[in-house]
């Protein structure tokens, strides 16, 4: 299963958490930045993996073979400015993964048409809804663009992206966003 | 009053760039306030912004009571607004969810899909046993829902109802089958419960054999690439169980894998087929060899391709599943590995280097630690030329990825993975028991080299606590690279007989203290845990020192001052070793009697200089010794010609015994205890009473007098007179100190006393060996125990360390050679002796994981715990549940589901003790730094096996 999904920034600013077990909001954080620093240590050629960090390695036990249920796998994926984690057990398929988060991305585009951190920082609720129509308690119940789309549209009618829009309009933020690109 | 929106909220925040803190802090009093109004309108939008900051660490779990006020909400976006709020912000000791229930139960029967969404996507997150058994009923009648998204959403929040309730599984369970079976249904319903029987199904594969059949049906005709992979991993764990399955599945999976264009796909039935097992069967061997073949030709071409690094990753992963049981067939791939081994990416390269470890053999040993050994080596004279620059900086490091397209030596090396390539190296060499390791000065020569090598700093990039990690301290619960590396000189001059010499010529010259800006990395002291047990060796084996004298000096060196306690004791105990060996070999000279005092006098004032050391153990060797040189230095001023007794007989006897053999670290923990041994009672009840009877002036006297007298005349004659003078008050004066009531220790005389008194406590016991026999003055009585006068106290047959019983063949053999029967060995392969230990070697694995329990048992993070399922019985009979136990067993079980909840309430229960000390808002949480509690118990472990030491060089 899917244990926690996490957005962030590439100066490790929280975009998204969202853990499938309940965990302290303290260790939350420590969790994020040990991770952050896996990340950001990695070039754009590196491959989509990453090592356990400290928190989570300390308990894995050492018999990697045969499913458990503890989180043996982390897998993220960086686009332009956000870098998107799961944690997940090893009955996970690693590449399926990755697909996993093309398609919460590509959702996500579709919502905001044309997404940008910033889009996805006001419309911080919108994000969780797309994500909850995707998985459900760790387990994946959708993984097509469309159904997902058209489920967080039914919530929401035009409100999200009516502000979306709002947020991009206002032009206070685009200038600030770092340039496209510039993290990898 | 005009309240912020969310959208004001960030828009503030990002107008108060550095001054956050005070703003956050600003709006969360507003929040506060905001949330306790009436209007539900201003009560969501402040929750929302809580919801909002809380991810960035400050706490709202005091606002969980107005949670539930907006998840009660009629509007549906402010509903939606507190369940988010439910799931961000709950945790297990949130208490108001009890009060939920009813609106939860409510809003899950809703007629509104989008309503009756929100609990299910919810539940899983805040879901507790007692609330699980109240909403079983509502959320089972989902099921049957008109629409498939609330079908599914039902599967998989019933799912997570099971992992808390078990029982919920029995009647979920027929149900889901259902839905499983009806071909009718909607694929993304089948989908969602195909992952979660994935889920269920390593736990309890049994109930899903009799659904193979429409899995099958599923994999080969549904077309969607999700749901086969889950499938595919569904079947990895039935195959075991079913071998016809195996043979059922060989031909489509085959088919896949020819015909796929899905990579993930590809590699998950490669994967299936190697968990699964599918290639370990005896029958249909041709068969079964094509599809190994074909496997590994495919993996292989995910290696080479090198377009893609995941799929380098996830074939790698994949190798070292198979390594274990198919090893012959990975090796064949060596070449490719090995090239992995010089990848870019750190991922790739520490799954290559584990593969690596998998897969030597004695051949390709040398070659594989010779590749590794060279890396580091290039990494670290890159190193040099920034003066000793600690790390690149990062944005130097990335050019040096992207100029370099695949050039070894623009290896990106960080620190850790460093020392895990030296790890790595000591594991592959010193796995079962040396085995693999052909020429062991080769060994003793690459050790050396390690140490040179070593990272700079091994205090882990994320946040492990530098000064609380100690020497011995553990980075993951592993020791350092540089102690390790000691050890395992340690281990092999102590094992292998063929290269003490050499073993112990390393450890001299990595002693030397002119050596050592030679051998050991500059510009940091990282390399200074290698030299404890290095100095042990010199000092155990100091007759195959080149130089005692130069060692010596080494040791007593100023520089060896500001060693860590736990290398000085080590130290101290070689000091003395060394000593003699030095006194042996001047023996000839002409001027050895000046040149003795002038040793002899270098060595107390060192030892003098560490008699008030802070650490207790230390100190008492320091003390120790410092007496026993004293007098011996006193001896040589009165003898007028040769060596005087003590120092040419007494003192080397001191320390030259049996032969030490390794133990086995367990095998300390099944010496029995003595019966009539009561640790934990009280010497003498009235402790206070005592004391007011003790007059000041004696005591200060009695103290007076030890102290000098301790100087003028040896112990043995000496030891009689104050223990007549010493009354039963004085000796409970000694557990006082134990019980920090009394004396301080950093008074000599007390520690001095205290030694007398313990000497003389412990004269006639068994377990501790006296370093002077009053009645004999001249060996211990360990050694002497044959020649010993039958009416001595002393029972040798008490001792239960005699009476180990030593089953292994092994060890018997380890055993005869060191007892004299000297065979010599002339064979290549060199002998190497194992740990000795008694009792069968399966209940010291036990105790030992039992013991490993206690951190091992500690679940990881973000784990779920789906182990209750694996204790119900028979979701698949569902109707009958009790019948395969009985019914203790039934009771038995739900006893121990009990323990479990209890056990695990009261983990939470400690786990939150830290946070109390915050107030309730307001506050960014602290991100912690590593875990203290591991630490300790790794220390507390290495303490143990440092007092055996202890033990064994005090013999």
């Amino acid at each position: 299963m899917i244990n926690a999904v996490l957005v962030f920034n590439n100066n490790g600013q929280p975009r998204l958490t969202k853990f499938y077990t309940q965990l302290d909001t303290q260790t939350q954080q420590s969790l994020i930045a040990q991770i952050y620093q896996l990340v950001a240590q990695r070039p754009a050629s590196a491959c989509n993996f990453l090592p356990l960090p400290p928190l989570l390695s300390q308990g894995a036990s050492s018999g990697a073979s045969g499913p458990s249920d503890a989180p043996t796998q982390i897998t993220y994926r960086t686009y332009a400015t956000l870098s998107f984690i799961m944690i997940s057990t090893s009955m996970e398929s690693p590449l399926a993964l990755i697909d996993l988060i093309q398609v919460f991305v590509e959702s996500l585009d579709r919502m905001f048409e044309n997404v940008c951190e910033l889009d996805l920082i006001f419309g911080y609720e919108t994000m969780h809804a797309v994500l909850s129509e995707m998985i459900v308690g760790g387990v994946v119940v959708e993984t097509n663009t469309e159904r997902i789309v058209a489920g967080v549209r039914n919530q929401e009618g035009s409100a999200g992206k009516r502000k979306a829009v709002q947020a991009a309009s206002s032009g206070l933020g685009r200038g600030a966003l770092p340039s496209l690109g510039a993290w990898r | 009053m005009f309240e912020k929106s969310l959208y004001d909220l960030i828009k503030g925040l990002r107008n108060h760039k550095g001054g956050e803190d005070e703003y956050v802090q600003a709006c969360l009093r507003e929040c506060k306030a905001e949330i306790k109004l009436q209007d539900i309108d201003k009560k969501a939008t402040a929750l929302l912004k809580l919801i909002y900051l809380e991810m960035f660490g400050f706490d709202m779990s005091w606002a969980s009571f107005h949670v539930l006020e907006v998840m009660s909400s009629p509007k549906y976006l402010q509903k939606r607004v507190g369940y988010l709020g439910a799931v961000q912000s709950f945790r297990p000791d949130t208490e108001v969810l009890m009060l939920a229930t009813n609106m939860l139960k409510k809003d899950i029967v809703s007629p509104n899909i989008l309503t009756l969404s929100l609990p299910l996507a919810t539940l899983p997150h805040i879901i507790t046993p007692s609330l699980a058994m109240s909403l079983l009923p509502d959320i089972l009648s989902r099921l049957s829902h008109s629409s498939a998204v609330v079908r599914k959403k039902s599967i998989v929040c019933l799912y997570r109802l099971a992992l808390v309730y078990p029982d919920a599984l029995k009647l979920a369970w027929p149900k889901i089958q259902d839905h499983l079976m009806d071909e009718q249904e909607d694929s993304s319903v089948t989908t969602a419960a195909i992952n979660v029987i994935c889920e269920l199904g390593w736990r309890r594969p049994h109930d899903f054999l009799p659904m193979a059949p429409r899995f099958f049906e599923l994999l080969v005709d549904s077309g969607n690439n999700w749901m086969a992979i889950k499938i595919i991993k569904l079947f990895a764990t039935l195959t075991p169980l079913e071998p016809r399955l195996t043979r059922k599945l060989l031909r489509p999976l085959t088919n896949i894998i020819q015909t796929t264009t899905a990579m993930s796909l590809l590699y998950e039935c490669i994967n299936g087929i190697i968990q699964g097992g599918i290639l370990d069967g005896e029958d249909n061997v041709q068969e079964r060899d094509e599809v190994a073949a074909l496997c590994i030709g495919k993996l292989r071409g995910m290696i080479v391709m090198d377009s893609d690094p995941n799929l380098k990753y996830v074939a790698l992963l994949a190798l070292n599943r198979i390594v274990t049981t198919h090893s012959m067939l990975v090796s064949m791939q060596q070449d490719v590995i090995m090239d992995c081994l010089d990848d870019l990416d750190v991922s790739i390269r520490l799954q290559a280097l584990e593969l690596a470890a998998g897969m030597v053999t004695s051949d390709t040993l040398q070659a594989v630690v010779n590749r590794l050994f060279s890396q580091l080596q290039l990494a670290s004279s890159q190193d040099s030329p920034d003066s000793g620059a600690v790390s690149i900086p990062d944005d130097e490091e990335s050019e040096n990825w992207k100029g370099s397209s695949g050039v070894v030596d623009a290896l990106n090396m960080p620190n850790n993975y460093r020392s895990e390539v030296i790890h790595r190296i000591l594991d592959i060499c010193s796995q079962n028991n040396y085995s693999d390791v052909v020429d062991f000065e080769w060994y003793v020569g690459i050790l050396v080299q390690l140490i040179r090598l070593l990272p700079p700093s091994e205090v882990h990039d994320y946040g492990h606590d530098p000064s609380s990690g100690g020497p011995e301290g553990s980075t993951g619960g592993r020791a350092t690279v540089a102690s390790r590396i000691g050890s395992e000189i340690r281990s092999i001059a102590v094992r292998v007989k063929g290269v003490r010499l050499e073993a112990t010529r390393a450890a001299e010259s990595l002693l030397l203290v002119d050596n050592r800006s030679m051998l050991f990395p500059a510009s940091s002291n990282v390399g200074d845990d290698v030299l404890g047990p290095i100095a042990w060796v010199a000092g155990e084996y100091a007759d195959h020192l080149q130089s005692p004298s130069r060692t010596l000096q080494s040791l007593i060196d100023s520089s060896t001052l500001s060693l860590p306690p736990n290398t000085l004791q080590l130290f101290l105990q070689a000091i003395p070793k060394v000593l003699i060996q030095v006194n042996q070999s001047c023996e000839m000279k002409e001027a050895w009697k000046s040149e003795l005092s002038l040793l002899l006098a270098r060595v107390l004032d060192f030892l003098d200089a560490l008699a008030a050391h802070p650490d207790l153990d230390v100190q008492e060797r320091a003390i120790e010794f410092l007496e026993v040189l004293r007098l011996g230095a006193e001896s040589l001023q009165s003898e007028t010609e040769g060596v005087p007794f003590l120092l040419a007989s007494v003192i080397p006897n001191l320390f030259a015994g049996l032969e030490l053999n390794p133990v086995a670290a367990s095998a300390q923990k099944r010496v029995m205890f003595p019966p009539d041994l009561h640790l934990d009672e009280a010497f003498n009840d009235d402790l206070p009473g005592l004391f007011q009877g003790l007059g000041e002036t004696t005591q200060h006297h009695v103290i007076q007098q030890f102290y000098h007298v301790a100087d003028i005349s040896p112990p043995s004659h000496k030891l009689p007179q104050p223990h007549e003078q010493l009354t039963a008050a004085e000796i409970q004066l000694d557990a006082s100190y134990q019980n920090s009531l009394g004396l301080t220790a950093d008074y000599p005389g007390t520690v001095d006393k205290r030694k007398v008194y313990r000497k003389e406590r412990y004269r006639d016991d068994p377990f501790y060996i006296a370093p002077l026999d009053p009645s004999s003055g001249m060996s211990t009585p360990h050694h002497d125990a044959p020649h010993a006068s039958s009416g001595d106290a002393l029972d040798i047959d008490s001792i239960p360390i005699v009476d180990l019983k030593l089953d292994d063949d092994s060890i018997r053999r380890g055993r005869r050679d060191t007892l004299g029967s000297r065979r010599v060995h002339t064979a290549a392969k060199m002998e190497v002796a194992a740990d000795e230990t008694f009792g069968s070697e399966e209940s010291v694995a036990l105790s030992h994981s039992a013991k490993a329990g206690g951190p091992g048992l500690k679940r990881s993070l973000l784990q779920v715990d789906s182990s209750g399922l694996g204790h119900l019985a028979g979701a698949n009979d569902g109707q009958s549940p009790g019948l395969t136990g009985g019914e203790e067993d039934t009771e038995m079980r739900k006893a121990m589901q009990n323990v479990e909840q209890m056990r695990l309430r009261m983990q939470r229960a400690s786990e939150r003790i830290e946070l109390e000390g915050t107030p309730a808002e307001g506050t960014l949480v602290k991100k912690k730094k590593g875990k203290k509690g591991k630490k300790g118990q790794a220390t507390d472990q290495s303490g143990d096996t440092k007092r055996k030491k202890k033990k064994h060089t005090s013999e």
